[in-house]
């Protein structure tokens, strides 16, 4: 099939607006790649699924925004393998994040996160990035002895000294959950949970 | 009057480097001159014609040409304004020192306005006076010995210079002595390196004109005008030359072993040994650092050519010009472990694949694995060290591995056409008639994969190599019993030595930068100083010939039409001078000397700096070309075009500090437009007054450079010292001054001071 | 090499370690302690949002404006040095300093916020901290101190075959600032030197990936424990006693799911799991359960450690 490029496409602005992302730390770098595969030569994702970083690169370089629904962008590890080794300075791993707020943004990938929002709830009740007790149950099954280890977590912690307490203090989650109030993130992590629950 | 002077200013577009910043409209409207004309590439002959036919017309009496640094085009427009006096012409540096450094047009724009009329100012000041030529001595020193070095060396001698040619190793001939087989494209064979190289090497041996020096290097430089004095150190070889007639007796008898460097460490020799079969000098040589002092050698030896004993050597060494040809290295491989050269016999360089292929390498041609078998596939993964911006890495392409890959590659199908040959490559780089050889290649059934692999790794007997063939957009493993390594050249520790000892400019990457990379590719920014072959970027063979013959032949032209001098030296009023030699004694320079009871001056070496004045008590020593007056009509020029609320920030500096801050531009560095540099021939010639009248009428810093290898560096700093201190008792903040290094291969350094001088003065000013 | 301070250092605590492996902030201390480090740990102090932000729930204004009140509790208390135990925490601090410095608009947006909202105190001005200056991770502390770490050593480890699980969000994502190595990380192989110990040095996959990946070991398990059992038969093959690590997130990832894939392998695995700090605490003397927490540990690490041996007196 033939792909047409009329003179008033610009597909380079796609790759511009992964520049301008806050996030990107690698200035031009997305322009300057050569698609010469070293990304993913060393990407374990590469490795043992369809996950293709270079191909990300090619297909922003395209202009194909179509790239955000692809499920693939979700089996990046986040090792950074790729972005310290790219010849010419670009990091897919730092596009890719990019790429999934765009996703996120777009109200794509929600079923993604939903499972995840539990650490997002234990920043507004505790100021900490706990696993999320969705998962506990897994983790009980694939890890023997842990649920048993949780329970006695207080006092592995008394035995080795440590203070202070696990919970940090009332006002500190209060100004904690004011900054993700502030920022937004309450309101679209409410959003995420409504949008997921009513389509159960 | 001098004020009554017709000045004509011309503004040069630089087709669009300078006019896409500077907003060359607006300056027209700011300048109050005579005339004012704009073209868009000055230095064209239709440049001259402009100029000359305004002169006429307007009948001008000084010039000012608006355009790149005087250091690119100064002689041009000294010419183009003829019939004036070529030092009735000024320059002002609108694109190095302004459209190259600045981003904001307006500020630019109001920068280059300020630099003009200092320059209006200045040429004001200047008379008509003639250059002085002198002639430079014939002789050449040539440093390095591989193939470029010797090429020029050739070249030279045949033109009739006496040349002397500086090798730091026990032999001439380089890497090229050690790459075993070449190909030229056309061609389309491989063919005998050492016998391409040996008629060469026997031809210089044999001329007359040609002092070769081995196991020597250069340890000291310094330029007086055109003459060059170099101190040399010659490490002793234990050996003697003259003697030996190289019948390894002692070799034979020598019982430490190490690894042959000249076979890039795959076999061993001897402590004493011989570099290789067609080394020159045609003689042994003891390796002291691993001779264990049993004097075996000495018994069997029965030439008496041995001894044991010996100490470097200085030999000093007076040229009129120098070629630079002190070559590359090869990237060390500790720097991409991954890859596993440090762990694994058979990961290999391309270099070291030369040698094995060699039929005078280490398995004496035979391509062989360290188990000693023929390896069944052989990997090549291009692109090790170079295309790679990461730490330690090298951003340039080093644009010979993809046709060195090649040609390994075919040298290893045809003597063994059942090893599979793949080259992993992100592209092939093969222009003009090289990819005619690639077509060939790719015929002879050598594989190529487009990707750039990961890591190499030992699984059981075999390498695995991981990469993506990116064609086919998957992962692969790919099972070998070889690995080669196309490494990056980079400069080599001599390159990098010789242009600190020389002070030459360096690339950001270390190699000796030309003076104009299109124009002027052989010659660096130092006057009588030349480049050829790797030293100054990565190149072939052919490459490095092409280049070693013409810098000859820009030696040539150096030494035949001389060295022009400017003509703002010291001159002595033999009426008024007594020869009390007060003036001898306080030349730096030593250009001072008694001549038939008179003192004489010798042009070559005299700077101008002025320090020869201070001591004359009977007045009789002047300096040509009203240099206090220009100096302080350039301060006056900057200063009057200051506006309301700018910083003006004034920067000296003499030709060394000049072309450091052009390096700037060049390489597209950005500083605060406050800063605008004035030119002087010496910065001692910036006198206190100076710097105290800036600071009066407007200067909200003085900053000045120099170049610590100069002569006159710690006088310098003491003056500054000194008129520090006054402004501080005059109650004035001294910290508005400041002096600083500075060096023509460290100009980012340079960039940096002037945006920390910049933001302090800002500081000071509360802003 | 980077300068890396020894006082004024906020120790930053990290949820993973306060809760899988408190022994590893127990023997972060206990180190420290002998070297003469000087640090303290503040209650105010909250996590860096890293493990939301790498499963995409945070987004980057999120964690910088976190990472901004954090910052501005070093300062305050007077400990501008933050040294982290996690190598995400690391790598997240590191990168909010750096955006926060560098990028305006996000620093005038973020202190707007804080303006707006009642918490000014919160500001963070440019070049507060300085990302090389004043972020680091413990074994930058350790590797700046490494001379004086032999002469703590109490124990002689140098009988078990050990290897090095480098974080890559350690090395890889700030690598101008790594110490020892990013595509051959060696800087706990020289810290293990220090205690009189060899490891084995470079073994296939030593640069690689835990596997964890993030939200890939609870969504995507297949794809995770496939790329940790890459480097598990790597470590196997060399017959690895100890592994050591710099981060909890790989820790967790080795040490409780080292049982899961031994079967999905058919492999027995039998390495035990140490954090760097664990291990320098137990070779200089510290306690398997007052100091090392043992307990915490789902391989025991008395399964291969079985008696301690003193180093031998040189003197």
């Amino acid at each position: 099939m033939t792909n047409q490029q009329k003179i008033t496409d610009s597909p380079i602005d796609f790759a511009e607006q992964i520049i301008e992302d806050v996030k990107n730390s690698k200035e031009d770098g997305v322009l300057k790649c050569v698609q010469c595969g070293m990304c993913t030569s060393t990407c374990p994702a590469a490795r043992h699924s369809d996950y293709n970083p270079r191909e990300i690169i090619e297909r922003v370089l395209d202009g194909d925004i179509s790239i955000i629904e692809d499920d693939n962008i979700w089996n990046c590890f986040y090792c950074y393998t790729c972005h310290s080794v790219c010849p010419v300075g670009n990091s897919v791993c730092e596009v890719n994040q990019i790429l999934k707020q765009f996703a996120v943004s777009n109200e794509i990938g929600y079923d993604k996160l939903y499972e995840y929002l539990g650490f997002a709830d234990s920043y507004f009740t505790a100021a900490i990035g706990a696993i999320p007790e969705i998962f506990f149950t897994d983790i009980d099954r694939d890890v023997p002895g842990w649920w048993e280890f949780r329970q006695h977590l207080d006092e592995i912690r008394s035995e080795l000294e440590l203070d202070p307490p696990l919970m940090p203090p009332e006002d500190v989650i209060d100004e904690v959950s004011t900054i993700l109030t502030i920022t937004g993130f309450k309101d679209k992590i409410d959003k995420i949970r409504a949008t997921q629950e009513e389509e159960k | 009057m001098r004020d009554d002077l017709k000045v004509g200013v011309f503004l040069c577009e630089c087709g669009g480097n300078i006019s896409d910043i500077v907003d060359l409209d607006r300056v027209r409207d700011e300048l109050d001159v005579e005339f004012i004309g704009q073209f868009e590439n000055l230095c064209s002959l239709n440049g001259r014609k402009i100029i000359r036919d305004a002169i006429f017309d307007h009948d001008l009496d000084r010039v000012v040409v608006a355009a790149c640094s005087p250091i690119s085009h100064e002689k041009t427009f000294q010419d183009y304004v003829k019939p004036l006096n070529p030092y009735l012409m000024d320059m002002a540096n609108i694109r190095e020192q302004c459209s190259w450094v600045h981003d904001d047009k307006g500020k630019a724009t109001s920068k280059a306005i300020t630099l003009i009329n200092a320059s209006i100012e200045k040429v004001k000041q200047s008379d008509a006076v003639d250059p002085i030529y002198c002639q430079t001595p014939d002789e050449v020193a040539v440093i390095g010995g591989g193939i470029a070095g010797m090429n020029a060396a050739l070249s030279l001698a045949k033109q009739g210079n006496k040349v002397t040619l500086i090798e730091q190793s026990p032999s001439i001939g380089g890497h090229m002595a050690k790459i075993g087989k070449v190909f030229s494209p056309v061609k389309i064979a491989e063919e005998c390196g050492m016998c391409l190289l040996n008629p060469i090497l026997n031809e210089l041996v044999w001329n007359d004109n040609i002092e070769v020096m081995t196991n020597t290097k250069v340890i000291e430089a310094e330029r007086r005008a055109g003459t060059y004095n170099l101190i040399m150190e010659k490490s002793p070889r234990y050996v003697d030359a003259e003697k030996c007639i190289a019948c390894g007796k002692c070799a034979e008898a020598c019982e430490v072993e190490v690894p042959n460097d000249w076979n890039d460490n795959l076999s061993m020799r001897k402590a004493i040994y011989r570099p290789f079969g067609q080394s020159y000098p045609e003689a042994y040589v003891i390796d002291m650092d691993n001779c264990s002092r049993c004097s075996e050698c000495v018994k069997v030896c029965t030439m008496k050519a041995i001894r044991l004993r010996g100490r470097p050597e200085r030999i000093p060494l007076q040229v009129g010009s120098i070629v630079v040809a002190t070559g590359h290295k090869l990237f060390d491989m500790e720097k991409r472990p991954e890859y596993g050269y440090t762990r694994y016999d058979d990961v290999i360089t391309q270099s070291e694949l030369g040698r094995i292929t060699g039929v005078n390498g280490p398995t004496k041609g035979k391509l062989l694995k360290s188990n000693g078998e023929v390896p069944k596939r052989v990997v090549m993964i291009q692109c090790v060290g170079s295309r790679d911006e990461k730490p330690d890495g090298h951003r340039y392409c080093s644009k010979i591995c993809c046709t060195v890959a090649l040609k390994n590659a075919n040298i290893i199908k045809h003597k063994y056409p059942d090893t599979d040959v793949l080259i992993c490559y992100t592209d092939v780089r093969t222009p003009g008639m090289f990819e005619k050889y690639y077509k060939h290649t790719q015929e002879n059934e050598v594989r190529f994969l487009r990707g750039r692999p990961g890591e190499v790794v030992k699984k059981g007997d075999n390498f695995i190599v991981r990469t993506e063939d990116t064609l086919k957009g998957e992962f692969v493993e790919i099972e070998a019993d070889m690995v080669v390594l196309s490494t990056a050249m980079e400069p080599s520790e001599g390159t990098r030595e010789i242009a600190g000892i020389l002070n030459v400019g360096v690339t950001e990457d270390g190699f000796i930068k030309e003076s104009h990379p299109k124009i002027k590719p052989v010659a660096t920014d130092v006057q009588g100083i030349f480049v050829c072959g790797t030293a100054h970027e990565p190149k072939d063979i052919t490459d490095s010939i092409m280049q070693a013959t013409a810098a000859a032949s820009k030696v040539g032209e150096y030494n035949y039409g001389g060295v022009e001098i400017e003509p703002f030296i010291a001159e002595i009023d033999t009426e008024r001078c007594t020869v009390c030699g007060e003036c001898i004694e306080r030349c730096k320079y030593k250009s001072m000397s008694i001549q038939n009871d008179e003192i004489y001056i010798d042009p070559m070496s005299c700077t101008g700096c002025g320090k020869c004045l201070v001591g004359c008590k009977q007045r009789a020593i002047t300096v040509n070309g009203n240099i206090d007056e220009k100096i302080m009509a350039t301060i006056n020029g900057a200063l009057s075009k200051k506006q309301a609320g700018e910083r003006m920030i004034l920067v000296f500096l003499d030709n060394i500090g000049y072309t450091a801050a052009d390096n700037i531009g060049v390489n597209r560095l950005k500083y605060p437009e406050s800063i605008h540099i004035i030119k002087v021939i010496s910065v001692n010639r910036v006198r206190p007054r100076h710097i105290k009248y800036a600071l009066d009428n407007g200067a909200d810093g003085v900053f000045i450079g120099e170049f610590p290898g100069d002569l006159m560096y710690d006088e310098v700093e003491r003056k500054i010292k000194r008129a520090k201190n006054r402004l501080e008792e005059l109650g004035e903040n001294p910290e508005r001054i400041t002096f600083s290094k500075v060096y023509i291969p460290y100009f980012s350094g340079l960039a940096r001071k002037f945006q920390e001088f910049d933001a302090k003065i800002a500081e000071l000013d509360g802003k | 090499m980077k300068q890396v301070p020894d006082k004024d250092i906020l120790l930053f605590r990290s949820c993973l370690v306060s809760v899988e492996y408190p022994g590893v902030e127990a023997s972060t201390k206990y180190v420290f302690d002998k070297l003469g480090v000087d640090y303290a740990i503040s209650e105010k102090q909250t996590c860096c949002t890293g493990l939301g932000h790498y499963s995409d729930v945070f987004d980057q204004v999120d964690t910088s404006a976190i990472g901004a009140r954090n910052f501005r509790i070093a300062k305050d208390i007077g400990r501008p040095n933050l040294v982290m135990m996690c190598a995400t925490c690391y790598a997240i601090n590191k990168k909010s300093v750096k955006l926060l410095n560098r990028k305006d608009e996000l620093r005038e947006h973020i202190n707007q916020l804080f303006d707006e909202n009642g918490l000014g105190h919160l500001k963070y001005e440019k070049d507060d901290l300085k990302p090389t200056e004043n972020i680091f991770h413990v074994v930058d502390i350790l590797y700046a101190k490494k001379d004086e770490i032999r002469k703590h050593i109490k124990y002689d480890l140098s009988e078990y075959t050990i290897a090095t699980h480098h974080g890559c969000h350690y090395c890889k994502v700030h690598y101008e600032d790594t110490i020892g190595g990013v595509r051959d990380p060696n800087v706990m192989d020289e810290l293990i030197g220090e205690c009189g110990c060899r490891t084995i040095g470079w073994y296939d996959h030593k640069r690689a990936t835990c596997g964890t990946g993030f939200r890939q070991r609870y969504s995507n398990p297949e794809l995770s424990f496939t790329a940790t059992a890459d480097k598990m038969n790597a470590i196997a093959d060399e017959d690895v006693d100890i592994l050591v690590h710099l981060c909890p997130n790989c820790h967790i990832q080795f040490d409780r799911y080292q049982h899961l894939i031994g079967e999905r392998e058919g492999r027995k695995f039998r390495a035990i799991h140490l954090n760097i700090a664990q291990f320098i605490a137990l070779a200089m003397g510290g306690d398997l359960d007052n100091v090392i927490g043992a307990k915490a540990h789902t391989v025991p690490i008395d399964s291969v450690i079985k008696d301690l041996k003193e180093v031998k007196n040189e003197g």
